[in-house]
């Protein structure tokens, strides 16, 4: 979050278990994160099921990086 | 002279929290202030045990956020900048990071720091094997021994996460272990805890990286070879930050009962309170005494009073615009991956990463990581991040 208040644009990826944490943080710095949120847990993943987490991920980043890109 | 705020809350964990949104819910000017993030050592706890009740557990992510926008809802003015001194008086002045204020009241609600052992070389080895978070960095220390030095339920609770995944968990209680009956079954039933009574931490081995440590107990001493440490000792209150309030030997504030202190204009909750139990319930009841306390001191003649409204409230602050300009003169194919340095975070983050180069035809992508999971992003490389980059990619969870 620092880094969007310094102009960087900085797409957080979520673990759900960690999302009311962000959220709230994010309300009490008054800044809209771009947040993509990821299933918890991501630490003890096998190689495959870190793949689908990825797959996933990039489903949502890449719409969300292209209208930052778009908008600016 | 004229205070800033009707309430100055230093600390924005369970108790500070707390505090802050009762107060304001009595219509106070509240500004509660963390040199962190808010939440304290909720942000570090992944499951908190016998909250709301014994026996049960909560969420502590969801517990935080629900405290946050409670006491933003509230009308609580958040400011992320340290309080390095509390000139207590009549007309309390707080001098901070970020400049000088005055406040009506104050309450302080600094936690306690985190564990240390006060032995030679320790600082060097925080991160390179020393933590104080099983939860954040405990997955590090897979099929390798640990060992944790404690004697309350917490450090019970630590030893047990780090059962689950390190080889060897050894606790090493200074005196006798204080925790509940029903933790010394849990640590007797698992097969790799041992617990050393009298047991002292005497030394610390390992160049730049730690491999282990002299343990003595009742008339011996002995090398453990551990990779981890995670000590729960030796934390300390915020100490000399209030001028001329007494201290106990662990510099938690002192009070003439319950939050009141020796200065009327202000009080003290949660853990820095000296003989406060250190359990997130007894904080949350901490900070709802404070505040009330608080709102007690300056509202004397009872009665609901004025509400006033902040009428910047909302509206971003005047600097940040200018902030917004400070990134750089970067451009987007300047993208850059910033890793939490959890399990899997970093291959995460890559894998995200490269698909996005292949989309957007990116040369490269830059990359940075927390030196551990547990430890803040170091400001300089946020600083360096934002100017060289156009767009950052960064991990957050486990
Ligand atoms: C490892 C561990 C596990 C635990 N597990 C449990 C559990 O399962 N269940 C339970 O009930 N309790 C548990 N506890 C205890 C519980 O977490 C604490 O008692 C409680 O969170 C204390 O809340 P607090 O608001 O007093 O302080 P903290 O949570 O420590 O918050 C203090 C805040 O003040 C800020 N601060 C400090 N100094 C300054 C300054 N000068 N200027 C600005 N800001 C400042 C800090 O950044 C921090 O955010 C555990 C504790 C530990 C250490």
């Amino acid at each position: 979050m620092e880094l969007e208040k310094r102009g960087a644009v900085a797409p957080l990826l979520v673990t759900s278990t960690f999302l009311p944490l962000v959220e709230a943080q994010a309300k009490a710095r008054r800044v809209t994160p771009r947040i993509v949120v990821v299933p918890h847990p991501v630490g003890g993943l096998n190689e495959a099921e870190l793949a689908e987490r990825i797959e996933a991920a990039a489903g949502a980043l890449l719409p969300l990086a292209d209208e930052a890109r778009g908008s600016a | 002279m004229n205070s800033d705020w009707d309430l100055a809350v230093v600390g924005a964990g369970v108790a500070g929290l707390t505090a802050a949104r009762v107060a304001a819910e009595a219509g106070l000017r509240v500004v509660a202030y963390d040199r962190m993030t808010p939440g304290g050592q909720l942000v570090n706890l992944t499951t908190l045990h016998d909250v709301p009740e014994p026996g049960e557990v909560t969420s502590s992510a969801g517990l935080l956020g629900r405290l946050v926008a409670e006491a933003e809802a509230a009308g609580v003015t958040m400011s992320f900048a340290e309080v390095t001194r509390v000139r207590a008086g009549a007309a309390p002045r707080l001098e901070t990071s970020e400049g000088e204020v005055g406040a009506r009241a104050v309450v302080v609600a600094t936690g306690l720091t985190a564990g240390r052992l006060g032995l030679p070389g320790e600082e060097l080895l925080v991160g390179r094997g020393i933590s104080t978070c099983a939860g954040c960095d405990g997955p590090l220390f897979r099929g390798r021994a640990v060992a944790v030095v404690g004697d309350d339920d917490w450090t019970a609770e630590e030893a047990l996460e780090l059962a689950e995944v390190a080889t060897a968990v050894t606790v090493l209680v200074p005196g006798q272990p204080r925790w509940s009956g029903e933790r010394v079954g849990r640590l007797a039933a698992s097969a790799r805890v041992e617990v050393l009574t009298g047991a002292t931490v005497t030394a610390l081995r390992g160049e730049g990286v730690l491999s282990g440590v002299v343990v003595a107990t009742a008339g011996s001493e002995r090398e453990l070879a551990v990779d981890g440490l995670f000590p729960y000792v030796g934390r300390r209150g915020p100490g000399a930050l209030v001028d001329g309030l007494p201290t106990d030997e662990a510099g938690r504030l002192r009070t003439e009962g319950g939050v009141r202190t020796a200065v009327p204009t202000v009080f003290v909750a949660g853990d820095a309170r000296s003989a406060a139990t250190g359990s997130v319930p007894s904080a949350g009841a901490d900070g709802e005494a404070a505040g009330a306390a608080a709102v007690a001191m300056l509202r004397p003649a009872g009665g609901p009073g004025l509400r006033i409204v902040d009428p910047t409230f909302g509206v971003q602050p005047a600097d940040s615009a200018a902030e917004a300009q400070a990134g750089g003169t970067a451009d987007w194919s300047e993208v850059a991956l910033f890793s939490n340095s959890k399990p899997n975070a970093t291959e995460l983050l890559r894998g995200v990463g490269e698909r996005l180069q292949e989309h957007w035809e990116l040369p490269e992508l830059g990359f940075a990581s927390k030196p551990n999971a547990s430890a803040a992003a170091d400001k300089d490389v946020i600083d360096w991040l934002s100017q060289r980059y156009k767009m950052v990619l960064v991990a957050v969870g486990d």
